[in-house]
């Protein structure tokens, strides 16, 4: 059955700026939010978006995320008419064992899966951003022109636009040029790694760029500036929500801080537009102790809180002990901070014991990740 | 092994007030994230029956909604799966509309199912029951019938109204109404091994003594005649037959020594789920001894209470001794004390809400006050 648009979703990446929080998972497997992994927030754009198959492409770690995303029930997509598939880099019947070398090439390793579908637009995306998108209006606006190819761009500072692939590009939303962190940006629309392709006119440029040598099978480096050199049709298509790469430890706490601080991601759906799945535990409900005090925070089912929380978020049956204090900190799966201890604008990896009455980086000038990885 | 199907028995006379006007208590919100019948639901997944009736009594919206196709409780192998049985011939029918009559509707289930078992339990008595321990005995004395009692020492101020058992060498010999008038009583549990050849025996006896009769009734009756053996059962059992004893029983739950009965690491509690996102503790909230559900919004004092999804708890409001179901908002400034608010129930001009601890002020489904 042929499908209008089928999503793929690049999720094979290590995340090494992650340090020990993707020492054994992939990075779309990272823990967000205090129930969440990062890859929630792309399936469910794509579940609330109303596409039906999604491919994920997996690599580094990928029997975790796999089973994780499994047949797509959490999103909605195991019905008749959908699916969410793993694509792992495999052993394939005419070349044997590959891994992905790019993210292009990913794409180009999967095009069977694609031609399956016959679909007419390919909707590419990143497994590790956090962010509520609807793509349908995206497909829209790259109807209405007849793109080959929309890129979703973000307007960030003149300062931050170092920092990313940049898209100069006409008034009109015309790219003319892409630019890859330039020292000297001219323009501040960011890219977000979210491009939808008209299926046949990608699937050339994958067929080509598979064949090139010199190549590093990239989209931004190699698909994108290929199809500008063609004088395609690509455009750029404004997001304005909150949008957030969490690669570092750094940015991945700071996107958490961001949760408690009401920034734009409502995760409350207080506007009843956009909810997140995912996966739900058989936990008990959160339980606040005679001795317990939580402010400023986010505290999730199986927790149990008999200490002095504030500015944290704690992910399912995080444990606080009697006179324990946490305070600016992520908390993730089956954390326990025994007695009297106190932890300090921390990431604190799953299952992590914290001693009674042990000090975590009281100082609080940077966030400390705590993990039995590192 | 002997192969075992289970059913859940939601006819009976309870009521839990304004909170079953649209809803049997099966679908009721229990502890926040629950509902009733996911007890014993979880009961059954846990004993490893995978093929599972309910007997439902009336008012099935919410339940169907609440059951799905039965994942939650690992229902749905494919040699089990989750059936509601419904007798809509008899729904409107007070007297016929009984476990008996909805069995001979559904007789379909119950010979296609071809188990060697029945387990027959009701949703409103909480237990984390191992319907294995009871199979064992039930095989190991060649029983056709195995009834379950506790054997309580409180029968003056609870199970009052349910059924007592006489024993004698682990036989029931006459099952009796708990008038409350004893402490110590043998209290029947409602729940009941039955070769399900007996039981198939037993629908058409049943009609043959009296018409209006149901399973208890069908067993009292015959327990002089027939060998029906006596399981005691000693874990957590709690009856939830009136909304007194559900706000009393469900605040119980606070006591740390009551909820590690029930909440077990080995014995987990199933139940639909939202994805709701993680509770939200903003400046001025002061929460204390209180179980708080996914998604809910708090900015005020909240003390022995329990709260349900996606609650909001105004700046400054102070709720005690209280249950919030799912949706409800209470607005800044607002006092509630020994209050249950049913679903999306709204705190906003009446802010002080003040009820009996005996008797708790029960505000309506949707209801602005």
């Amino acid at each position: 059955m042929s499908r209008e648009v089928v999503a793929m979703i690049l999720a094979g990446g290590r995340g090494t700026r992650l340090e020990a929080l993707t020492a054994k998972v992939a990075k779309p497997a990272v823990y967000f939010g205090g129930k969440y992994r990062i890859i929630d927030f792309p399936l469910s754009n794509c579940a609330n978006s109303g596409i039906d198959i999604v491919g994920v492409l997996t690599q580094y770690e990928s029997v975790l995320l796999g089973s994780y995303v499994g047949s797509g029930i959490k999103w909605g997509l195991d019905g008749t008419n959908s699916s969410a598939a793993i694509l792992p880099a495999r052993e394939r019947g005419e070349v044997g064992a590959t891994w992905y070398e790019g993210t292009a090439d990913a794409i180009y390793q999967n095009i069977s899966f694609l031609d399956q579908y016959d679909p007419e637009y390919v909707l590419i995306l990143s497994g590790d951003h956090i962010y509520k998108m609807d793509y349908a209006l995206m497909l829209e606006a790259h109807k209405a022109r007849a793109a080959d190819c929309t890129i979703a761009v973000l307007n960030v500072s003149l300062e931050e636009a170092s920092r990313f692939g940049i898209m100069n590009a006409h008034k009109d939303g015309t790219i003319y040029e892409f630019e890859e962190k330039p020292a000297k940006p001219k323009s501040t629309l960011a890219s977000m790694g979210i491009y939808i392709f008209t299926y046949q006119e990608l699937k050339k440029y994958l067929i080509e760029d598979a064949k090139d040598e010199n190549s590093k099978h990239d989209f931004g480096m190699n698909i994108i500036p290929n199809m500008l050199n063609d004088h395609k049709k690509l455009y750029a298509y404004e997001f304005d929500g909150y949008w957030k790469d969490v690669g570092t430890v750094d940015s991945l706490w700071q996107a958490n801080m961001d949760l408690l601080a009401d920034k734009e991601l409502d995760l409350y759906n207080l506007k009843k537009d956009w909810k997140i799945y995912t996966s739900d535990t058989t936990s008990h409900p959160q339980i606040i102790g005679s001795e317990g005090k939580v402010t400023n925070s986010m505290v999730t089912q199986g927790c149990i809180v008999d200490g002095e929380v504030s500015g944290s978020v704690l992910f399912d049956s995080v444990h606080i002990g009697v006179g324990a204090k946490v305070v600016d900190s992520v908390l993730m799966p089956g954390v326990l901070i025994e007695e009297g201890a106190e932890v300090y604008k921390a990431i604190v990896d799953e299952g992590v014991v914290v001693e009674a009455n042990s000090v975590i980086n009281k100082e609080a000038k940077k966030v400390e990740l705590v993990s039995v990885n590192k | 092994m002997a192969k075992v199907i289970g059913l859940v028995n939601l006819h009976s006379d309870i009521d839990f007030k304004g909170l079953t006007e649209r809803r049997p208590v099966a679908s009721v919100s229990f502890l926040g994230r629950y509902g009733v019948i996911d007890f014993v639901l979880s009961n059954l997944s846990n004993s490893n029956i995978d093929n599972v009736g309910v007997l439902i009594k009336e008012k099935p919206r919410s339940l169907f909604k609440h059951m799905g196709l039965g994942n939650s409780w690992n229902f749905n192998s494919k040699s089990g799966g989750i059936s509601l049985l419904y007798n809509e011939r008899y729904a409107n029918n007070p007297h016929y509309n009984h476990d008996i009559n909805n069995m001979i509707e559904n007789i379909a289930f119950l010979e296609k199912s071809k188990a060697d078992y029945v387990v027959i339990a009701p949703e409103h008595i909480i237990t984390t029951m191992n319907y294995q321990d009871v199979i064992e005995e039930h095989e190991k004395t060649g029983a056709e019938i195995t009834m379950v009692y506790q054997h309580i020492k409180n029968a003056d101020q609870s199970f009052i109204g349910e059924h007592c058992l006489d024993i004698k060498s682990k036989r029931v010999v006459e099952v009796k109404e708990n008038k409350g008038n004893r402490k110590e009583r043998n209290i029947s549990l409602d729940t009941y091994v039955i070769n399900l050849k007996t039981l198939m025996k037993l629908l058409t006896k049943a009609q043959n003594i009296s018409a209006f009769f149901n399973l208890s009734d069908t067993l009292a009756y015959l327990c002089d005649e027939r060998e029906i053996m006596a399981y005691e059962y000693k874990g957590y059992a709690r009856c939830l037959n009136s909304i007194e004893a559900y706000h009393k029983y469900s605040l119980e739950f606070l006591d740390l020594d009551i909820f590690s009965q029930v909440f077990k690491s080995n014995w987990p509690i199933y139940t639909n789920t939202n994805d709701t996102p993680p509770s939200k503790y903003k400046k001025n909230a002061q929460v204390k001894k209180s179980f708080i559900a996914n998604g809910t919004i708090v900015d005020g004092t909240v003390e022995e209470s329990i709260i349900g999804r996606n609650v909001e708890i105004g700046k400054g409001a102070v709720v005690k001794n209280c249950i919030l179901l799912s949706g409800c908002k209470v607005s800044a400034g607002s006092h509630l004390e020994n209050v249950i608010l049913d679903k999306e129930a709204r705190v906003e001009k009446h802010k002080e809400l003040i009820g009996d601890k005996d008797s708790p002020l029960y505000v309506k489904e949707g209801d602005v006050v």
